[in-house]
């Protein structure tokens, strides 16, 4: 009888969201997160703090400051102090302060009003529920680029100042921002600025022993004892190196070469299932990227996909997107969006890496802006798409 | 405080129910779930209230509302709406 197999043994330890309980070639960086909140475990409510931490993708910011997370809550648990770390994804709150503050709330009371109040009232019923508790908050804002592109510097400001306003009471709001690309500092008022730029942590990429290190740590989490070799580990450390030392993209290209394994029946992942992997990961366009766009964002992308699927042309200008993007909406029963809009996705899009944007100069009449997909094959990407809508559409 | 007072509408039991299960609501959410209206809710719980069986936090513009936990009636009241589901079950 043929019994089924698996090379994995645990595979959820290679989810993006898993928080491993080593973190290799990362402890200076975390000892440093934890000198700069060193105060909230010896004498909370004294003074709140304001960290920043910057790094490629793939470089550990984000599961570095959830195991600082997990770690400080524990300790102040351990000394009675009411602490809670809450992690939110700006990108998942579409940028808005509003969603962000309304998740944080819910996970003090989980039958919160959803609407009816604004963002700063919202901030201010979160600081009434601190004090009512008597409990710290410190809140880490993942991919805080999305917010400060959306909004601005208001909601940094507004989440620093609320502090200040109250300069008898405890400090309650601490805030760890996670940030991929430092130049949207730039766009923040001067005083958040200047706090931000001091007490920042750097994160560099990986180098290639530093990705078996981690690689090796994840083999023996999520695969059966000698289904993975030196080899292998060694193969994948050295595609995620010269992708700008991406952790993440070795993770993943680690649990895809389990799954072509386990698709061939194989007991062991060999050389030949990560090179399938390899073809299969676009290191810059992401499975998590592509379902936290926005429904329009992803409809408008997939207009650019299948066109370039059926077309030779390396380009496609504004206007044709835009209505390639116009059949789309029809055929998903969506209103489509303007033209300013559309502009606006376009430019995220493209500052996400997915889509490359230039101008095409002064041609003969006017100027327009060309959309090309510089590293994903057009039929994949448009693959992807047509399964997320799909799903949710149903 | 009567208990005919207590369980004397059928609107009246049914936010009991909702609260005893729900712990923590506000105003309309209570009035969506029992399918009251906002006023008619709002009366209920005032005098639910007044016979101190529930209590409410003030969110500026927002109430939220709970069982009057530490009350001895409001603790009986609570026991017995969960026992009573318990055995619907």
């Amino acid at each position: 009888m043929h019994r089924y197999t698996s090379v994995f043994k645990d595979e959820s330890k290679l989810d993006i969201n898993y928080v491993p309980p080593r973190l290799p070639h990362r402890k200076p960086q975390l000892n440093l997160l934890n000198q700069f909140f060193r105060f909230a475990i010896e004498s909370p409510g004294k003074m709140a703090q304001r960290i920043l931490i910057s790094g490629k993708i793939g470089s550990g910011k984000t599961v570095l400051s959830q195991h600082f997370g997990m770690d400080i809550e524990k300790e102040a648990q351990e000394r009675g102090i009411n602490l809670h770390y809450v992690h939110v994804n700006c990108r998942e709150c579409r940028g808005s302060l509003f969603m962000i503050l309304q998740r944080v709330i819910l996970r003090f009371y989980p039958n919160f009003p959803r609407r009816g109040y604004s963002a700063e009232e919202l901030l201010q019923m979160l600081m009434q529920i601190l004090d009512e508790r008597s409990a710290y908050l410190i809140l880490a804002m993942d991919e805080l680029g999305a917010l400060i592109l959306n909004e601005g510097s208001d909601p940094l400001y507004n989440l620093t100042r609320i502090n200040e306003d109250r300069l008898k009471a405890p400090q309650r709001l601490s805030l760890i921002c996670i940030l991929r690309e430092p130049e949207y500092l730039d766009m923040l008022d001067s005083s958040t600025k200047s706090t931000l730029k001091r007490n920042i942590i750097l994160l560099g990429e990986y180098s290639k022993l530093q990705l078996r290190d981690i690689l090796n740590d994840r083999v023996a989490l999520a695969f059966s004892y000698g289904t993975v070799s030196e080899q292998i580990v060694e193969l994948i450390a050295e595609l995620a190196a010269s992708e700008e030392g991406d952790a993440r993209y070795a993770i993943e290209l680690l649990w895809r070469s389990g799954k072509y394994a386990d698709a061939s029946a194989s007991p062991r992942i060999f050389p030949e299932y990560v090179r399938k992997a390899a073809v299969s990961v676009y290191p810059m366009v992401r499975k998590d990227m592509i379902s936290s766009l926005g429904l329009h964002e992803k409809l408008f992308l997939l207009a650019v996909a299948s066109h370039f699927k059926q077309t030779e042309a390396a380009y496609i200008s504004m206007g044709e997107a835009e209505d390639v993007y116009a059949i789309v909406c029809e055929d998903y029963d969506e209103k489509k969006r303007g033209h300013t809009q559309l502009w606006k996705y376009v430019k995220e899009l493209s500052a996400l890496g997915i889509i490359k944007t230039e101008s095409s100069g002064f041609r003969k009449r006017g100027k327009t802006t060309l959309i090309s997909l510089p590293r994903v094959p057009a039929s994949d990407l448009e693959q992807e798409l047509s399964r997320i809508l799909y799903a949710k559409k149903r | 405080m009567l208990i005919e007072d207590v369980f004397s509408s059928r609107g009246r039991v049914k936010i009991l129910r909702i609260l005893a299960e729900i712990v923590e609501l506000n105003i309309s959410e209570i009035a969506r779930r029992a399918g009251l209206n906002y006023t008619t809710t709002n009366q209920h719980l005032q005098a639910l209230e007044s016979f101190g069986l529930v209590r409410h936090k003030r969110f500026g513009r927002i109430r939220i509302f709970r069982f009057n936990e530490g009350n001895p009636r409001a603790d009986m009241i609570k026991k017995l709406i969960e026992s009573f589901e318990e055995a619907n079950e």
